[in-house]
């Protein structure tokens, strides 16, 4: 039973390593390895064996979110990006006005993103490190919402659209704000740097 | 006394003191399945096993893998005097609770 076939799948294996955090990394990748060879492989056949360790490397996953693990520093950029992403379409529909079906759908899809890292986001609690840029990033987020609401109002056409997008930017910035301030008021001693 | 315990993590800190000196992740995992009589996601126990350790009711070490590891070290865990009187508080709450209730007997439907 030394063959990669009677391993647990590789990329699995390496996701979890990167993912956890260091202290845990070595024993827990090793247990997961040795139940998988000496007992789950055996009784569950090899399909089952892999869609097991699949599913113990998904149950990880409120572990990832926490202080120490790289994921916390990823999902706010994942977060960040998605934001970006949004910003950038908003200012399209404000110019092509009628984007077209394909274009909603991709935006759609945009703000479900958002919504779904904000969640993540907010699963961080201490995790996140109070940096400037983010304080910063957070304001900026309400800023733009702010400004597409006002200007949409004010626009001979109310548009829906516009008004969701600019809601969502709002809303994800005042999240970023109350969960960067729980994390202060977690770690009072954490300097701003 | 102290806050009571939650079943999982009685469980973890009885499955613990069952193994004794053989208490490493995988055994631990597999005891409290034992127990539980159901599949219980790994992450679940690690990260109790976390918060335990750090609240002071289980201490640990770190000792050498084996070749089927690929060499990876084990983390033997051991109940601490604070996870005991946890565990005694915890079952004294729940033995005063249940006392002179006498639920009638109801099949499962």
């Amino acid at each position: 039973m030394s063959g990669a076939a009677h391993r647990p799948p590789r990329w699995a294996e390496a996701l979890l390593e990167r993912l956890l955090p260091e202290h845990a990394r070595e024993t827990v990748v090793g247990d997961l390895r040795e139940e998988y060879i000496e007992s789950t492989l055996p009784r569950r056949g090899g399909l089952g064996a892999r869609l097991w360790y699949i599913r113990q490397v998904v149950s990880f996953v409120p572990w990832f979110a926490k202080e120490g693990s790289p994921m916390g520093k990823f999902l706010l950029l994942v977060s960040l990006l998605s934001l970006a992403c949004a910003c950038w379409l908003a200012f399209m529909e404000t110019v092509l006005r009628h984007p077209g079906y394909v274009a909603r759908i991709g935006t759609a899809l945009v703000i479900a993103s958002i919504c779904v890292t904000t969640i993540l986001v907010r699963m961080l609690h201490a995790g996140i490190r109070c940096e400037r840029w983010l304080w910063l990033g957070a304001a900026v987020l309400i800023g733009l919402g702010g400004l597409a609401f006002f200007r949409n109002a004010r626009a001979a056409h109310f548009e829906g659209f516009v008004f969701m997008i600019s809601l969502v930017l709002v809303v994800q910035g005042v999240l970023m704000l109350t969960t960067l301030g729980r994390a202060r008021s977690l770690d009072p001693m954490t300097p701003l740097h | 006394m102290a806050e009571l315990l939650g079943t999982f993590e009685q469980s973890v800190l009885l499955s613990i003191f069952g193994l004794g000196p053989e208490a490493y992740g995988r055994a631990i995992l597999s005891r409290v399945q034992e127990t539980l009589e159901r599949d219980v996601a790994a992450g679940a126990v690690y990260a109790t096993l976390e918060r335990l350790e750090a609240r002071g009711l289980v201490s640990s070490r770190l000792a050498a893998g084996t070749a089927v590891r690929g060499g990876r070290a084990r983390r033997y865990y051991a109940l601490a005097a604070e996870g005991q009187r946890a565990l005694g508080d915890t079952r004294r709450a729940l033995t005063a609770m249940w006392n002179n209730v006498h639920l009638p007997a109801l099949g499962r439907s």
